[in-house]
């Protein structure tokens, strides 16, 4: 029996190796490899688990069963401890969960830490019930269809509508062949990190239940070359001017020195007047828009005065910690346009 | 002990007068075995009322976009389902219903240790169900069972919800420390805790989950009441509260409530087994101490459910390593319950059938707990269809098919009748088949990108949905047989003698049902409960009685 079952198992271990996950569902990240190996790993030694466990189950109750016939009052078997067996299930299983708690462990750092090469950090916004993706270098997000160049790892700062909060409820951002998944939670902003590393059109589905719409909260996230991206972003641009859509706040005619009182009670708290590497909770700003330092946007440029109006704006958030928006920091579009105005003339 | 210093301990217990007139008898009764009927029947009602609604469900979900139910009634429907299911039907069933119909019998007590408490966590619970489904008059809570803020804020009903499901809570902490108590205090002279029977050992680790864990849940709802009520901020960040803190308390409490709703199925499986099998069960006091170790680590893991709820990885590695640490204490009651069949004669009744159901389906729900439980796998699986398959094996495949095993075995002892075998095969057949034909597809489903609580959904899952919502029909349809089956039994069923299985324990010691008293004489308990082929291990336990027919 035991040869039989082990027959069985070792028959479906191998189909459990040779399951082409991919075929159903595409693997198009960097951490998709890691979480498919790691789910095949775990059906691989759950297979035999539920082969021995219902085979002997089968098994015993056909062959001890009792016939017509049979004494109902016979017993079975006295035995009722086996040292040696017992001692058996219980080490086995333990390895097994320590393996798996090992590997597990092992792949967790690769989407929670971002390499120093991230190129972007783009901001999803749920919304009852759709999402919004701010890039950094087009004035205003793109709704619900993500654009992505492929092999460049990307870092998605995850929230839920902090524009309008009274509303705002825990959202997600689930994209399957990503295989991955973040709750968007309002008054948090939460970093996800990944390589998209196959062309094509995904989906991204909100799996937190946020109310009458929920099911229909479904993005897509598209995937491709960075030639075809930089046309897209570059389109976007342009829908975007030719829209007459300006900036959100007016960043013209800014008074530096009003923005220096502003700055003086408002962000030296966090922030100093030096090169970016002197920091007190964020980066010093002294130089901030010519230091080679600066964490580069999307566009690979230098950050531009739009960019700083926007930071300032929405807040933001990164490895060093999250700076608030201006409706916390009570700020008016005056202050910001002055902040910006000041940061400029920082720059000797 | 010897004999004597235990026959001196018994002849202390005196009979209490029966109570007089129906409203004394059957419905402000102090009787343990009275309340657990009265139980099985109010939960019955409302599983009726649960399963009526997961129909609802099913019957939307068989087109992709089907407009049998708006969103909102749609949303309604799953909502109550869960929590009737987990709060109003298997809580109630496994620890006020087979607890008190069968520990006290089982550890050889007249009645519990605070009889009108007793009562009166009984008579918490219809209202605390009412309140419940009154909340469909106002806009019924659409969150689900779990009811995240802040969105649950967002729904009128969720402050009769909070109120019904508080009280149940109020009611599961006074049965666990009631339970405890008896189990503590009022053992039968000679019973020592290795001699205890396996139900009641895993009822008293649920009392102390019970005891412990609700309080925790009862903070969770008096907060979202108070923020729902009087605006006063816990849980919405509109006012500075924290979405993720309803997140740690609820599930400090529903992680052990999950356990409090398996643990007596466990101690049932205990009980049926050896029965059947007409053996002493493999591993007694592995299966005793791991229901402990299973109780103890059920506090540790419950950020498990929390997985993309933003915590930091040094926070998560923790919950995922002891999450993993369940499946060993579970394993080894898994296999301690497959090897009892070794070497067995095995009756294949009824009882034993929804038993041999429950291990298979639970090591399903095992393995993909495990599944579940390693953070990087979790990330892709939480939130999906994937879960609802996962908490489906572990609480119908579970808990419920535990629940039908009980009743099957326990009924002579409410009625004094048995069930009939031929339409309890149906049944189990039946029941077995098409849950595992509704539920499996669904892992599928889930992995390959289904969200859990859609109205909507994706077109190309419409033929799996389909296939599951007609396996659900049968499914449901299968409790039918339950139904009809369970009524004849008033009149047709077999007469069932005090103990028609064959059963070792103290409560097929006496008759069926048994009397006001439970025991004429408090038995007297020489030896663990479980050793086939022994003479009885008991003295005071009248000779016509201890005989073992065999059903």
């Amino acid at each position: 029996m035991t040869f039989i079952l082990t027959v069985i198992s070792g028959l479906l271990m191998w189909g459990v190796v040779v399951f082409p996950i991919d075929d159903y569902l595409p693997r198009a990240s960097s951490a998709a490899t890691d979480i498919d190996f790691i789910f095949r790993f775990m059906a691989f030694f759950g297979v035999p688990i539920l082969v021995y466990v219902n085979g002997f189950l089968l098994y015993f109750a056909w062959r001890y069963h009792t016939r017509k016939g049979d004494d109902l009052m016979a017993v079975g078997s006295d035995i009722h401890d086996q040292p040696a067996l017992e001692a058996a299930w219980t080490i086995i299983p333990s390895i097994l969960m320590l393996i798996l708690g090992v590997i597990s462990y092992l792949v967790m750092p690769k989407y929670y830490l971002a390499s120093a090469a991230s190129v972007a950090t783009i901001e999803a916004v749920g919304h009852t019930f759709y999402y919004e993706f701010r890039y950094p270098g087009l004035k205003h997000p793109v709704e619900n269809e993500m654009h992505l160049p492929i092999g460049k790892q990307v870092t998605i700062d995850l929230t839920s509508s902090e524009d309008d909060i009274r509303n705002a409820v825990i959202h997600s951002f689930w994209a399957p062949e990503f295989r991955v998944k973040q709750d968007m939670i309002p008054g948090m902003i939460v970093p996800i990190h990944f390589t998209p590393t196959r062309i094509g059109t995904y989906r991204i589905i909100c799996t937190e239940f946020c109310g009458l719409g929920h099911s229909e909260m479904v993005g897509k996230v598209v995937v491709e070359s960075q030639a075809d991206f930089d046309a897209w972003f570059k389109s976007q641009q342009q829908l975007q001017a030719s829209a007459g859509m300006q900036g959100p706040i007016p960043i013209a005619n800014g008074d530096a020195a009003a923005g220096g009182r502003v700055f003086a009670t408002k962000c030296t708290g966090c922030h100093a007047v030096g090169p970016f590497s002197e920091r007190k909770v964020g980066p010093g700003l002294g130089n901030l828009f010519h230091d080679p330092d600066h964490p580069d946007l999307v566009t690979g440029k230098p950050a531009d005065p739009d960019d700083v109006a926007d930071v300032i704006e929405h807040g933001a958030s990164g490895d060093l910690g999250t700076m608030p928006n201006m409706q916390v920091n009570q700020l008016t579009d005056k202050d910001v346009a002055n902040l910006v105005a000041y940061l400029e003339s920082l720059h000797k | 002990m010897s004999i004597a210093q235990l026959q001196a301990e018994a002849s202390h217990a005196h009979i209490h007068p029966p109570p007089q007139g129906f409203i004394a008898k059957y419905v402000i009764s102090f009787d343990h075995k009275v309340i657990a009927v009265q139980y099985f029947i109010t939960s019955g009602l409302f599983f009726v009322l649960a399963g009526l609604l997961a129909e609802l469900v099913r019957a939307q979900l068989m087109h992709a976009h089907n407009t049998l139910l708006s969103p909102q009634t749609f949303n309604e429907a799953y909502s109550i389902h869960g929590t009737a299911m987990v709060w109003l039907v298997i809580i109630p069933i496994m620890t006020g219903g087979f607890g008190n119909l069968a520990m006290p019998l089982q550890i050889g007590a007249r009645d519990v240790a605070f009889p009108w408490l007793n009562m009166f966590s009984f008579w918490l619970f219809p209202p605390a169900g009412l309140l419940i489904f009154l909340s469909f008059l106002y806009g019924a809570p659409q969150a689900g069972w779990t009811e995240y803020p802040p969105v649950s804020l967002h729904t009128p009903g969720t402050a009769l919800w909070c109120a019904g499901v508080f009280l149940i809570g109020v009611s599961s902490t006074i049965t666990g420390i009631n339970f405890m108590v008896t189990i503590i205090k009022m053992r039968c002279p000679g019973m020592t805790w290795t001699r205890m029977p396996l139900f009641t050992w895993a009822t008293l680790v649920t009392a102390f989950l019970s005891a412990i864990a609700t309080a925790n849940l009862s903070a969770a709802l008096a907060g979202l009441f108070i923020e729902k009520v009087f605006s006063v901020p816990f849980y919405d960040p509109a006012n500075g509260g924290s979405p993720v803190l309803w997140q740690h308390v609820f599930w400090f409490y529903s992680h052990p409530a999950v356990y409090i709703m398996i643990l007596p199925g466990f101690g049932i499986v205990s009980e049926v087994i050896p029965v059947f099998v007409r053996r002493p069960i493999f591993g007694y006091k592995a299966i005793a101490y791991s229901s402990v170790a299973i109780g103890l680590v059920s506090f540790m893991v419950w950020a498990h459910h929390m997985f993309t709820s933003g915590l930091s990885r040094w926070v998560q590695l923790p919950f995922m390593i002891l999450t993993m640490a369940v499946a060993i204490p579970t394993g080894i009651k898994i296999f301690s319950w497959v090897a009892t069949f070794w070497r067995g004669h095995v009756r294949l009744s009824t009882p034993l059938l929804f038993v041999i159901g429950f291990l298979s389906m639970f090591t399903f729900g095992g393995v993909t707990g495990v599944m579940l439980a390693s953070v990087p796998a979790d990330i892709h699986e939480h939130g999906t269809y994937f879960i609802v398959a996962h908490l489906h094996y572990v609480l119908v495949g579970g808990s419920v098919f535990t629940i039908f095993a009980g009743l099957y075995y326990w009924w002579p002892k409410m009625t004094g009748r048995l069930l009939d075998e031929r339409l309890g095969k149906w049944h189990f057949w039946i029941a077995f088949l098409s849950f595992n034909a509704t539920f499996l597809p669904m892992h599928w489903l889930g992995l390959l990108g289904m969200p859990r609580r859609v109205v909507y959904y994706d077109p190309q899952f419409e033929p799996t949905n389909m296939f599951v919502s007609i396996s659900a029909f049968v499914l449901g349809a299968s409790m039918l047989i339950f139904a009809y089956n369970a009524i004849r039994s008033a009149k047709y069923g077999k007469i069932a003698g005090p103990n028609p299985w064959g059963g070792r324990t103290l409560e097929w010691m006496t008759s069926s049902p048994p009397p006001y008293y439970n025991f004429a004489e408090i038995p007297i308990v020489l030896d663990g409960p479980y050793d086939y082929g022994k003479p009885l291990p008991y003295a005071n336990i009248s000779q016509d009685l201890a005989t073992e027919p065999v059903a």
